[in-house]
């Protein structure tokens, strides 16, 4: 195939040697942000110690542990498969092709992600559910039952709805750097459409697929609001029972159990990965004329994001008429909450795109176990139940950062810890199709090596930049538990707020931020999308 | 908020009913990151409003100045002016929601211009396990909790201070901790609603082991299981009847054909609507619903006595031992149960006033006239986990 080269390729010793001598600088930032994200495990073990031996083992190998061990593990391989086979065609159908109004697609398709997935599973569950709006509906055509929402399959729905956004944009972000030239090669070779992609396209943006696939399956492991809704017994809820009744030492042995499935995980996702080519970063733009399928595809893209979008709003619009005038002060809606979630979700995907470089760029370009170490762990952050991440880090801030504790300088941090992997992912993949020689040509014509990354290697990997900004923006805006663990005294975010009024049951005072948190992340995901280069107006 | 049509049967748009369930079903503080899934309970306070039909606190005609709640109706108990006035920075971490107290923290702090309180909202559980990680740096001083088992929980890890005896006296020994660490601030009491066209008060067996043998129930109850006071309940049967009576009662329940509601309003407005006759709720639904309705609505409350069935819980409050300002602390904790605080919980949530002088509001008795069961410390209510597995296990969850 074209002009690939392996990484780590020995066809020629001299580049290999380059290979191997890892850059000081960048390793000591990557080493720092790898420590920084191992912090919470490091309180994770301490805590657990606190649990008797007996006590702990007794814990560990329950019965029902094991089975919602068993649970857990058909729910994230379910839900991560349909998040592939949803999310690559979306990718593909937006980049390549000559979809009607693939600008607008463009944007609505990412934004499920920006849908705590609790409230999608509440809005599917009082849509859906028994005795919901959806089943009334029916009733009067004699319509008795429709299929129960709940259990394993509701769960897998609704993760997949919320979740397949992270596959969409990884694998959108690979798809706009990567070199279309090949795919015009295998057309001349007789390839026809199915071919060319099977061959020439899946490998391309593999690894891409993997890191937002990963993403997803992560996200569903530590999720537990979802299958708490829909009643589907999966390992958080072990975790949640215990911190239900004040057992946090527990629930922290818990969560490091947690941990070492993830570890798991992180080790199959290595295998799954395959050979990961760099190919020169191609600049054509084929796109793909989709003839006679333009309308279904688009009816595809509708029919998901309808799914996942309508759904709540409707729920929302419907919670909206409830809402009521004289509600107390405290639950008045302001803008100010807006601008604050804007503002710490800015912040958190800035530091998070520039904390996730230096072990985005060694992982992709060194082999080795130092490289591959950092980018592991760079995901230990993210499989954490979010509360217990944010109890860790109530643990670092008042016994060693005082100053920071309660403020957002600690807050944002949490946030990065959480979702550096999000960036990494798409960073990793981005350097992946940025071949080595064109920063080496550029050193060759007098370029500093800082000076080689800043002309040549930036602007090639922008897509996958802003695609991992894109996401850790889009889950810090709907980011709950660390949030209120971590918040300054009175700071009130959009997902605060909805949580205030939903905690109490205003749902009419919860519609409006949320209705507004839609609103304003897609504004976002518009601004994001324009950066990388897209011309989306 | 106004109640959609509250007299037909038809009422309130069934999504929201369902999803009020559903929140329901998960405890509303799944959003929090806190609950203990598969619709189990939580320390959750949707209590605190009428479940989506809120008027955001007491009802109008009920707010006589209309500025504050705390208007114009006679005030009984020690006034905040009588209080020590309260200067500094107090940090409240409050397991209320602000929905609910934000407005009483708000009228307390503006009322002392040399008080500034820092308040932290979350839920109770997950309160407890931010101060146990903070350790002796949190900054926390005054607790603030919906029911008494996250509050038992800080003290048994030692957490707390003795509250001083002129604050304890305000409120009856068996609404604070024997040893002083905490106080109960307001109160709810597990009682029967039921319909006046079917049942007259007599009707109502004075026991709740007895409802699965009452013939009269069949298919007429209704209850919701996915309700943390609803579980705290189970748990006080538990404790009282043991876990095998309790697993008979549970089935028995179910063969009565009972119906699951999503929470406990729901519960009283069947009750009242006449889809069932008679239920299990906190005793505040009932007056919600007749505040809303008027007193001409056929549901009335009773008590069952001396059993599960009667458990009263309270919300209460606790010192940290890490308080900067323990007099300060205390004399915050002491507003609480000053006249116009407890007159707020009163008229806003229509829970019981702790302190005696005052009258709970609504057709209630007052709190000498209940009896609830003797030999239960409300602390052990909060130990959910063998509740949630037995409910489970009967397939009521």
């Amino acid at each position: 195939m074209a002009t690939e080269h392996r990484t780590t390729a020995d066809d020629d010793a001299g580049e290999a040697d380059e290979q191997t001598r890892l850059p000081l600088g960048v390793s000591v930032a990557a080493a720092a942000v790898a420590a920084a994200v191992l912090l919470p495990v490091l309180w994770l073990i301490k805590t657990s110690l606190d649990v008797g031996f007996a006590e702990a083992t007794a814990l560990l190998t329950r019965p029902t542990t094991l089975e919602v061990l068993l649970n857990s593990a058909v729910l994230v391989v379910l839900t991560t498969t349909a998040c592939v086979v949803i999310g690559v065609p979306l990718a593909y159908l937006t980049v390549r092709t000559d979809l009607p109004f693939r600008r607008f697609w463009t944007v609505v398709v990412s934004l499920p992600l920006v849908i705590p997935s609790y409230v999608g599973a509440f809005a599917f569950v009082s849509a859906f559910g028994p005795q919901g709006g959806f089943q009334r509906l029916l009733a009067p055509i004699g319509i008795e039952r429709i299929p129960e929402i709940y259990g394993l399959e509701g769960t897998v729905l609704i993760l997949t709805l919320y979740t397949y956004p992270y596959v969409y944009i990884t694998a959108r972000a690979s798809l706009k750097s990567m070199d279309t030239t090949l795919i015009d090669a295998a057309r001349t070779l007789e390839h026809d459409r199915w071919e060319t992609f099977r061959r020439v396209t899946v490998p391309q943006i593999r690894p891409a697929v993997a890191a937002g696939a990963l993403l997803s399956g992560l996200y569903v492991l530590a999720d537990f609001g979802t299958p708490s809704i829909m009643r589907y017994d999966v390992f958080t809820r072990v975790i949640f029972v215990e911190f239900g009744t004040f057992g946090r030492d527990t629930a922290t042995l818990l969560s490091l159990q947690l941990v070492a499935v993830t570890v798991f995980i992180l080790w199959l996702e290595s295998r799954v990965r395959g050979e990961e080519r760099t190919t020169a970063g191609g600049r054509s733009r084929a796109v793909v004329s989709l003839g006679g399928w333009r309308y279904p595809a688009m009816g595809f893209a509708a029919a998901i994001a309808g799914l996942a979008l309508v759904v709540p709003l409707v729920i929302l619009l419907s919670w909206l008429g409830t809402a009521s005038a004289t509600v107390n002060q405290s639950l008045a809606f302001q803008w100010s909450y807006a601008a604050n979630s804007v503002v710490i979700a800015t912040a958190a995907a800035a530091v998070a795109v520039v904390a996730g470089l230096p072990v985005a760029y060694l992982s992709a370009r060194y082999d080795g176990l130092l490289p591959t170490a950092f980018e592991r762990i760079s995901y230990v952050g993210y499989a954490v139940p979010g509360v217990v991440l944010g109890l860790a880090l109530v643990f670092f801030g008042s016994q060693y950062a005082t100053p920071i504790y309660q403020t957002l300088y600690l807050l944002v941090f949490a946030y990065v810890i959480r979702f550096l992997p999000q960036s990494v992912g798409s960073l990793r993949a981005s350097f992946l199709s940025v071949d080595p020689a064109l920063p080496e040509a550029a050193r060759t014509l007098g370029q500093t090596s800082a000076g080689a990354f800043r002309y040549v290697t930036l602007p090639l990997v922008a897509p996958g930049l802003f695609g991992g900004a894109a996401l850790v923006f889009l889950t810090t805006m709907k980011e709950l538990p660390a949030t209120l663990l971590l918040r300054p005294s009175g700071f009130t975010t959009l997902v605060t707020h909805i949580w205030t009024a939903y905690e109490s049951g205003y749902f009419g005072q919860a519609a409006v931020p949320a209705l507004v948190l839609l609103f304003v992340s897609g504004l976002s995901m518009l601004v994001i999308l324009r950066q990388e280069g897209y011309d989306v107006k | 908020m106004k109640e959609h049509n509250e007299t037909s049967r038809t009422e309130t748009p069934r999504t929201r009913r369902r999803f009020l369930q559903a929140a329901a079903a998960a405890g509303i503080v799944g959003v929090a990151g806190c609950n203990t899934p598969g619709g189990d309970g939580t320390d959750t306070e949707t209590e605190a409003d009428s479940g989506g039909d809120g008027t955001g606190g007491s009802a109008p005609e009920q707010i006589g100045s209309g500025r504050s709640p705390f208007g114009d109706r006679e005030l009984s108990g020690v006034s905040m002016s009588e209080m020590p006035d309260l200067e500094g920075e107090l940090t409240l971490y409050s397991g209320r929601g602000q929905a609910l107290v934000g407005e009483l923290v708000g009228f307390i702090e503006d009322r002392y211009p040399d008080l500034t309180i820092r308040p932290l909202y979350n839920t109770a559980a997950e309160l407890v396990s931010q101060i146990q990680t903070e350790g002796q740096n949190s900054p926390v001083d005054v607790f603030y909790s919906v029911n008494a088992g996250a509050l038992g929980a800080l003290a048994q890890r030692d957490r707390t201070q003795e509250l001083p005896q002129e604050v304890l006296e305000f409120v009856p020994q068996n609404f604070r901790a024997p040893d002083g660490h905490w106080i109960g601030t307001s109160g709810r009491a597990r009682s029967i609603p039921y319909n006046t066209d079917t049942f007259s008060e007599s009707d109502i067996p004075d026991s709740i082991i007895a409802f699965p043998e009452t013939s009269a129930f069949d298919g007429e109850l209704g209850w919701a299981p996915t309700y943390s006071s609803f579980q705290a309940f189970i748990t006080a049967m538990r404790i009282l009847e043991g876990d095998e009576a309790t697993r008979e009662w549970l089935a028995g329940m179910q063969e009565l054909g009972v119906s699951q509601y999503g929470d406990e309003f729901q519960v009283a407005r069947a009750v009242a609507d006449g889809e069932i006759s008679a239920g299990l709720t906190n005793h505040y639904y009932i007056q919600r619903v007749l505040a809303r309705r008027g007193l001409g609505a056929p549901l009335r409350t009773t008590f069952t006595q001396n059993d599960a069935g009667a458990v009263f819980n309270v919300a209460g409050a606790c010192v940290l031992d890490t308080a900067e300002d323990s007099t300060l602390a205390a004399n915050f904790v002491r507003h609480l149960l000053s006249a116009e605080a407890q007159d707020y919980f009163a008229r806003t949530t229509f829970e019981y006033p702790l302190v005696p002088e005052v009258e709970p509001i609504g057709r209630l008795p007052t709190i000498d006239e209940l009896n609830p069961p003797e030999d239960i410390d409300l602390s052990q209510l909060a130990d959910l986990e063998g509740t949630i597995d037995l409910l489970r296990e009967t397939g009521v969850l």
